[in-house]
């Protein structure tokens, strides 16, 4: 091509790519410290000088999975995100499919602009009247009530987001189906299921990421030790007094491995398929 | 829409009707979770921004106060200072450093010779690092690297003699807010790197192509052809990560807890300590209420920016 006869330099390229993956390189060290950090001896965690490469030891996971409570707060945060993800999937597709085809319902516009604008609410505010509502409810400690939280907050974006990716798939598949004599329930999760799940994976990883991640409505909604998620549990391990940095660090990577191994596998689809919904809207 | 001919309603076969209804059914559970978490619990935290109420006292009527709330949040000499501290240290030096730094970082990273090395796996997999990475564990993470005594940094400072001994960043007031600022950033750069690749992936390459043939140099290409295209995208990303610091928890909450003493108090912390540390629901609310208000001036600004792009 035209192209490469006019852009490649030796020199140049090679500037750049070692330039480029080098602040790559810094950019993910702090992670890869941790790691690394993660698996020494307790007594070499705490060194004055820089040392790379160290004794390896499983002993501080053997400690957390089995001396702490880390294993609780990975059960809960595994049942809540999971739930929060299958449920928050189908309603929005049902909702998604509903304004996909129909164009014009009355109110359709007004719903919709609803639904975007949603995204940019302050969650923050929400968190001391919830709180209140909940407590009246008696369901302060109660998995529900993070489970709710989590689908109402990830429901706009993954109704926006899967609007868009049914509006690609073409009604001819619902025509077909419906002359067969299915029901819309039935092309929803019959039909455009099966088509549509490229999209489906999307939402899902979105939704299931946002919530593993989520720090406020755990911390206040979950009080008892025994509810904690995984983010708020893990805060406990280096609180205002002590910090056990051993169990810190081993907790850092198990509560990483979640999204690492999702984004490790569908790094490509959903790198773009995530920054471009972001933006579209 | 259609109007149905009224004269013979009673041929309007049943399945119109469900046909017409239809919509409303299949959007009628998502708008009423919505409804129910967003909208019921917005309008009562404005009531409650009007009364006294313990968080003891829950599930009983508050005392009715008017806007004594108000009064106590905007007089507060803290709340100034948190105001301050949310709108400039917590947001817009984050969302600017993330532009400048995002935009610089994907500039390079779209140079075709990492395409043609076969080098896009390595550049997503380290670019994912900070991404996939908890908020939680990012801040724990660079506590332990910002450590006085044992954290990398400071070891490296003393190493190459920058300075004498260890620095406690998150414990002094000249160093505090940088060090809250360089986790979010490092935590949050990836999302704007990645759109902004994202967009300039979709830049045809002819009209690189064509201004060089046209005599164009190197810095005349990106700063008259490329920026000027990336405007919509910075545009969103501005407004987007700007609304999402701004209400931000997470970061200074772990980091520092709003200390030293409230030196680092924003917004969102102060909302927080007020109901559920000092357990005044009703004050808490008005923070919540103050906070929201700037918010919809944000809002405004985006849908503003949103439309006139369309």
């Amino acid at each position: 091509m035209a192209n490469q006869s006019i852009n490649s330099h030796p020199v140049r390229d090679l500037v750049t790519v070692v330039l480029g993956v080098g602040l790559l390189l810094i950019l993910a060290f702090p992670f890869i410290w941790v790691v690394l950090i993660s698996f020494r001896p307790e007594s070499e965690i705490f060194t004055r000088t820089f040392q790379l490469i160290t004794t390896f030891t499983l002993d501080n996971y053997a400690m957390l999975l089995e001396g702490s409570p880390f294993p609780t707060y990975l059960r809960n945060s595994l049942v809540v995100c999971t739930v929060a993800t299958i449920v928050a999937v189908v309603i929005s597709m049902v909702t998604a499919y509903g304004f996909s085809r129909n164009r014009r319902f009355r109110g359709r516009q007004t719903l919709l602009i609803m639904v975007i604008a949603t995204q940019l609410f302050p969650f923050v505010i929400l968190i001391t009247p919830l709180y209140a509502t909940f407590f009246s409810l008696g369901m302060i400690n109660n998995p529900l009530a993070l489970v709710i939280s989590y689908i109402a907050v990830n429901l706009p974006f993954c109704i926006y987001m899967l609007l868009g990716y049914l509006d690609t798939i073409p009604r001819d598949l619902d025509d077909a189906a419906r002359i067969d004599g299915a029901t819309t329930l039935q092309i929803i999760f019959r039909v455009i299921l099966p088509v549509a799940w490229p999209g489906i994976v999307t939402v899902a990883v979105y939704a299931f990421v946002s919530a593993w991640d989520e720090f406020l409505f755990a911390l206040t909604l979950m009080t008892s030790d025994e509810n904690k998620t995984v983010p708020v549990g893990l805060a406990g391990f280096f609180g205002e007094y002590t910090t056990q940095w051993n169990l810190v660090m081993a907790a850092s990577v198990v509560s990483t491995l979640p999204t690492l191994i999702i984004f490790m596998f569908l790094q490509r689809k959903l790198v773009s398929d995530l920054s471009a919904g972001a933006v579209k809207t | 829409m259609s109007v149905l001919p009224t004269s013979a309603p009673a041929e309007e076969p049943a399945h119109v009707w469900g046909k017409k209804l239809e919509p409303y059914l299949l959007v009628l559970p998502a708008m009423l979770i919505l409804a129910f978490f967003f909208a019921g619990p917005a309008i009562y935290n404005i009531a409650l921004a009007f009364q006294e109420l313990s968080l003891f006292d829950l599930g009983r009527e508050g005392r009715w106060v008017g806007f004594d709330n108000f009064a106590e949040v905007l007089t507060d000499p803290s709340t100034g200072q948190s105001l301050i501290n949310t709108t400039v240290w917590l947001t817009v030096v984050t969302v600017v450093l993330r532009l400048v730094l995002g935009l610089g970082l994907a500039l390079l990273l779209n140079a075709t010779v990492f395409s043609r090395w076969k080098l896009g796996w390595l550049v997503r997999s380290l670019i994912l690092v900070p991404w996939v990475t908890p908020p939680v564990v990012a801040v724990a993470a660079w506590k332990w690297l910002l450590d006085a005594r044992y954290g990398v940094v400071n070891q490296f400072l003393v190493g190459i003699g920058a300075i004498e001994q260890g620095i406690p960043f998150l414990a002094r007031t000249s160093t505090v807010w940088g060090a809250i600022e360089t986790m979010l950033i490092w935590r949050e750069l990836p999302f704007v790197v990645i759109t902004i690749l994202a967009a300039l992936q979709s830049i045809p390459s002819e009209l690189r192509e064509a201004a060089r043939i046209d005599g164009a140099n190197e810095f005349q290409i990106q700063t008259r052809i490329v920026l000027p295209l990336l405007k919509p995208v910075l545009a969103v990303i501005t407004l987007l990560t700007t609304i999402w610091t701004f209400n931000n928890f997470v970061y200074v909450w772990l980091a520092t807890r709003g200390g030293p003493g409230d030196y680092t108090q924003v917004l969102a912390t102060q909302m927080y300590t007020t109901s559920f540390v000092d357990y005044r629901m009703g004050a808490g609310a008005a923070v919540g209420v103050v906070m929201s208000l700037i918010m919809f001036a944000f809002a405004l600004i985006y849908f503003f920016v949103i439309f006139r792009e369309k």
